[in-house]
């Protein structure tokens, strides 16, 4: 069977692109209103909501960049992941069941608009959209840069495919985001979730068993390796220290709730009570496939460490090397289409948010309505916010390196104090929530755009969202409480 | 005192640490060194070394972390709904992720005296500590949503509150 690797590999990783194709043909038959494009009538059963939000949680990053990391720094970055159960508690507690009463009663499609709903203010409006459209461009680049390059890495091995260029391998993966992202909107998007969910957990899992059985003492004889060559690597904060491992714990367990990819999917349940069955049903799919992330990165620097394998040429190479070696081709043709459902999953939720910001939010928030059409005007904002975000993927250097920044510690410095705070405490106001914003928004630019080096590799993001929640505790503290609209007022008491 | 003003509190605490360290002078291994051979592999080096200006900054950081989230989880739940017994739970909870966190520490800690430990399913100890630890204390919280859910989360009467509100404002825009 190992002649024919590649060939399974490509066809699993065919089988699901085919599958998201025919899910969006299958949506399209759904999405007849913008509300249907963008919040799916809010009308998704509890299994849907959960694997939407598990899978947009975890993108391409965990399933490549997360077992590169543990693989040159040893178990820092394991902060990200063990602080799930605690992002999720505060996404379940703090904001789930307010923001889809808030969409219920104000009719709300986006989390520009809870924003407003919430202070009044379209100011706050304009900067959660504008804030949204520049995380979603730099998110988003990243995820397309990442699908060129895994595909191209895939059809690379294959005689016929050689010399396939990064390019083409860009096109082909972002024709089939497109597709389904354009034609069935938001159902498309959290129906592949669905699938890709499932695939992530079935990688997840089948990807620990096979790392325990590459030494004939499991994971025993990996940690006594490591503890033998250097030993911080294998104990709780990696080689990074620390500091810089519970300032992502800070920031990734906090931020969570304030991912609008995120959030926004928290509006979309039919129920309010299917909240009680989506949140273990998120924790328990996100630990699963997340265990990848820990298994791969950990097993790979114990090989090396234990001059069992070459050195990797990169970081990164570390996932694809271990599937490449010791994974059964079969287990490999679906660990390859679970990274393809991880990278797609987190876009095409980019795609939906970042469409919405720009012809319902900005729109709004600038001439006080949105586009007539909603729907068609949905549908080309897509393509054209795929096609931007491929182009600085593929053409921009170093405007891919910033705005990739304004990913996950963006989201979160920016909207965690406005949206997590201000959906459960009345005296938060609106001038506090745009003062929140635009300094995380600075804190940010300048770290990323001066290339501050942060003693102890201490997160800019942690930084900017420690300061912008201070301040917007503060400012509102120094305010008269004004009066909130009878049903947000309402709700908030509820 | 208000969870607000407990969680601007500990925002505080923890910006306070922050600065400490940040002001502090770091030691050159401080975020590990580069491996000599391997490229793009950088080993711990001196953990005592890494801590030496900044002492036991990271385990009260983490300490207003921990009760940082407690507080806010806390401000989730509808303030006519907060009674003895969730106090209590969270206490609980707060009290259990407070000592694994502690066992985590002083167990890395004493791994750095001594430069042993045990390995335990597969990982020293106190990246177990970490691993099931960590996570496990959160996910007592969220256990606890589920098997609560309608005593503090959704209660039958608010979810009656929200339908009638609902009613109220359909009437008020004049829908069917």
């Amino acid at each position: 069977m190992e002649e024919f690797r590649q060939p399974i590999i490509l066809g699993f990783v065919a089988l699901y692109m085919g599958i998201c194709i025919w899910v969006g043909l299958w949506a399209m038959r759904r999405t007849k209103s913008a509300g249907d494009f963008f919040v799916a009538g809010r009308g998704l059963g509890p299994w849907v909501v959960s694997l939407a939000v598990f899978s947009s949680t975890l993108s391409g990053f965990g399933f490549v960049g997360g077992p590169g990391l543990v693989y040159a720094t040893g178990l820092s970055s394991i902060w990200m992941a063990v602080c799930s159960a605690l992002g999720f508690a505060t996404g379940y507690y703090l904001i789930a069941k307010r923001i889809r009463m808030i969409a219920e009663v104000r009719n709300a499609m986006s989390l520009p608009d809870i924003v407003f709903a919430r202070y009044g203010s379209e100011a706050a409006r304009l900067l959660t959209a504008g804030t949204i459209l520049l995380g979603v461009l730099g998110y988003l680049a990243t995820q397309i840069l990442a699908m060129g390059v895994v595909l191209q890495s895939i059809l690379a091995g294959t005689e016929m495919f050689a010399d396939i260029s990064l390019l083409a391998s860009v096109v082909i993966s972002s024709t089939v985001l497109i597709f389904y992202c354009v034609t069935g909107g938001i159902v498309a998007s959290v129906y592949t979730d669905l699938v890709q969910g499932i695939v992530m957990i079935i990688a997840g899992a089948l990807v620990v068993i096979t790392a325990a059985s590459v030494f004939d003492g499991g994971f025993e004889q990996a940690s006594s390796i490591l503890l033998a060559n250097d030993g911080e690597d294998v104990m709780p904060f990696g080689t990074l220290g620390a500091m810089a491992s519970l300032s992502w714990y800070f920031l990734f367990g906090l931020g969570l709730a304030g991912q609008p990819h995120v959030a926004t999917k928290m509006m979309m349940n039919r129920k309010l009570s299917d909240n009680q069955a989506i949140l273990p049903m998120t924790v328990f799919g996100y630990v699963i496939a997340a265990m990848l992330w820990v298994s791969v990165g950990i097993i790979m620097r114990a090989l090396v460490l234990g001059d069992v394998a070459l050195p990797l040429s990169g970081a990164d190479e570390a996932a694809p090397a271990f599937l490449s070696t010791y994974a059964h081709p079969v287990l490999a043709g679906v660990v390859f289409a679970g990274l393809f459902a991880a990278i797609m999953s987190t876009a095409d939720g980019f795609l939906n948010i970042g469409a919405a910001a720009i012809i319902h939010d900005i729109p709004k928030a600038i001439r006080g309505r949105s586009l007539d059409n909603e729907l068609f005007w949905a549908r080309t904002a897509t393509i054209v916010l795929s096609v931007v975000a491929a182009s600085i993927a593929l053409f921009s250097g170093q405007l891919i390196a910033l705005l990739g920044a304004f990913g996950w510690g963006t989201f979160a410095a920016a909207l965690v104090p406005v949206v997590l705070i201000g959906l459960n405490w009345k005296q938060a106001s609106a001038r506090a929530a745009i003062a929140a914003i635009s300094v995380s928004l600075l804190i940010n630019f300048v770290i990323q755009l001066w290339q501050i080096h942060i003693p102890y590799n201490i997160s800019g993001g942690f930084l900017a969202m420690l300061t912008s929640m201070i301040l917007f505790i503060a400012i509102s503290m120094m305010e008269k409480p004004k009066p909130l609209p009878k049903d947000i007022d309402r709700i908030l008491e509820l | 005192m208000k969870p607000i003003h407990a969680v601007f509190a500990l925002l505080l605490c923890i910006a306070g640490i922050t600065i400490f360290v940040l002001l502090s002078d770091p030691p050159p291994s401080a975020t590990g060194v580069s491996h000599p051979t391997v490229n793009g592999m950088s080993l711990g080096g001196d953990g005592t070394e890494k801590l030496s200006s900044i002492g036991r900054a990271p385990y009260y950081f983490q300490i207003a972390v921990i009760l940082l989230a407690g507080s806010l989880l806390y401000m989730g739940i509808p303030a006519h709904r907060r009674d003895r017994l969730l106090r209590t739970w969270f206490a609980v909870g707060l009290a259990f992720a407070i000592f694994v966190w502690i066992s985590l520490y002083t167990g890395y800690e004493s791994y750095l005296q001594t430069g042993q430990t045990k390995i335990v399913f597969g990982f020293p100890v106190p990246t177990n500590w970490m691993f099931w630890g960590i996570w496990g204390s959160f996910v007592a919280f969220d256990l606890f949503y589920v098997f609560t859910f309608r005593r503090y989360f959704l209660h039958p009467d608010d979810e009656a509150a929200f339908h009638q509100l609902v009613k109220d404002c359909e009437a008020e825009r004049g829908d069917d």
